[in-house]
């Protein structure tokens, strides 16, 4: 069964068809990767996921669980706030909380949403185990104006990952960053794919697309215009549209 | 002479203190609550307390006092504010109450705004509700952001209290002045500037204190 099936999505800012009908559907551990140009929708198809915009049409569902009816009433606001748990995102500019370390913005949502079940001292050790997997051990106590770029990133994405969401999503990760921080971030992401983390990227970063990624969407004025496998969709593409894009490209991947 | 002048100032410095005192404990949440009103997405709720903030930005303080204390008599026919002292006191209070309030809840629109989108949307993808994100995310960066105009508004509430003799207020300037009548030396008048040099210097060591606090994060 398909961990994630988005049918026929539809979004509008003003006047303008930002999204024109997306489906698609992924499995569970799979890393799927979103490539287009910019304005292409897939910034918006991710915040439709995260409950960031409400979609004006189209079903989302996680686990065979519909999640989101755009012919329903509008949600309440505690009703999103539950079906939003099951998806994690990173954002490009990072929007970590610069009031807090790095652990306790990690341990923030955890402490807030644990009714008692866990003590606080295990959720701190559970935060400084994902913290460690990031490679920030030495870091926990510093605050985020105190790290870099990259480390900022690899914060959010502990901090993601610390609700345990079915599927993480990524908004072009690395695009705020120097190049010569974006591997660290890349590296960070490569792992979690091979330990069969349930990713969607959206990046403009190809050769990386093409190195973690099990599927690889194509989008293009609001439609998936290709769709595939690594091999399918970079390596030997078909789609005019997308042979343009990869041309343009390429130098920078 | 100069220990006698220097106690009946402080007894009036604390008319003055009364004053300053109270409309910031007032003043401060009730210009939250009008910030909230200001930002609000509905036009019957915004519309008049913008306007009236305009009412009360763009005329002056002495004005909004005379009117606040003699209007319930001349156009209600009714003294709302009780005799005497008290009730110049009280009428005083909520003059500037009004007042600073106005001036205050700008002050926390700018700050609350200010805070970049991308803070409550990280809050949002988190789960955290409305009321969480406001005071676990936003109110410590909207306080940071807010401290050095709310410490220039204090400041000037110290020297404006003195407004408040238009109504015959009892305050440290009205103390100085009466040196003038009753002994014919206008020194104590002159005087009573120590007085608040001392007291705004000192707000302003608190201030730069809460700013140091607050430099922990950026």
């Amino acid at each position: 069964m398909a961990i994630l099936e988005v049918n026929n999505i539809k979004k509008k800012f003003d006047n303008t068809e930002i999204l024109k009908g997306i489906s698609f559907s992924m499995e569970k551990g799979q890393t799927l990767s979103i490539l287009g140009s910019s304005g292409s929708g897939k910034t918006t198809l991710l915040r439709c996921l995260n409950f960031l915009e409400r979609p004006d049409c189209g079903t989302i569902s996680v686990n065979g669980n519909l999640l989101f009816d755009a012919m329903q009433a509008p949600y309440s606001e505690a009703e999103i706030r539950e079906k939003r748990v099951h998806f994690g995102m990173v954002f490009q500019q990072f929007n970590l909380f610069p009031q807090y370390t790095a652990l306790e913005n990690v341990a923030l949502a955890p402490k807030l949403m644990n009714k008692g079940k866990t003590s606080d001292t295990e959720i701190d050790s559970m935060c400084k185990e994902l913290l460690s997997k990031m490679g920030l051990s030495d870091r926990m106590n510093n605050y985020p104006h105190q790290l870099s770029g990259g480390q900022q990133q690899r914060v959010a994405i502990a901090r993601a990952l610390a609700l345990k969401p079915d599927i993480l999503c990524f908004d072009e990760p690395t695009s705020a960053l120097d190049p010569e921080l974006t591997g660290e971030v890349l590296k960070v992401i490569k792992e979690l794919a091979s330990q069969h983390t349930t990713m969607i990227i959206v990046t403009h970063e190809i050769g990386f697309a093409r190195d973690v990624s099990d599927e690889i969407i194509f989008m293009d004025e609001g439609i998936i215009a290709d769709k595939g496998t690594p091999a399918q969709v970079i390596d030997n593409p078909v789609n005019e549209r997308t042979k343009q894009f990869l041309s343009n490209y390429s130098g920078h991947s | 002479m100069f220990s006698s002048v220097t106690i009946s100032l402080f007894e009036g410095f604390l008319g003055t203190l009364k004053l300053f005192s109270l409309t910031l404990l007032f003043s401060l949440p009730l210009g939250l609550v009008i910030s909230f009103g200001s930002m609000n997405k509905n036009i019957i709720l915004r519309g008049p307390i913008r306007f009236i903030i305009w009412i009360v930005r763009g005329t002056p303080l002495m004005l909004q006092l005379l009117i606040i204390f003699y209007g319930p008599g001349i156009f209600l026919g009714m003294n709302v504010w009780g005799s005497g002292d008290s009730g110049r006191f009280t009428a005083a209070l909520v003059a500037f109450v009004i007042n600073y309030a106005c001036y205050f809840s700008e002050i926390f629109r700018g700050g609350i705004q200010s805070i970049p989108k991308g803070q409550y949307e990280a809050a949002a993808v988190l789960g955290l509700s409305k009321s969480q994100t406001f005071f676990k995310i936003v109110l410590l960066q909207v306080i940071k952001r807010i401290v050095p105009p709310i410490s220039n508004e204090v400041i000037t509430l110290v020297k404006d209290t003195s407004l408040a003799r238009v109504i015959a207020f009892y305050e440290i300037i009205w103390e100085g002045e009466r040196f003038i009548k009753s002994a014919g030396i206008i020194w104590p008048l002159f005087y009573t500037g120590v007085f608040y040099l001392i007291f705004s210097g000192l707000l302003t060591l608190l201030f730069g204190y809460i700013e140091k606090k607050l430099s922990f994060f950026k």
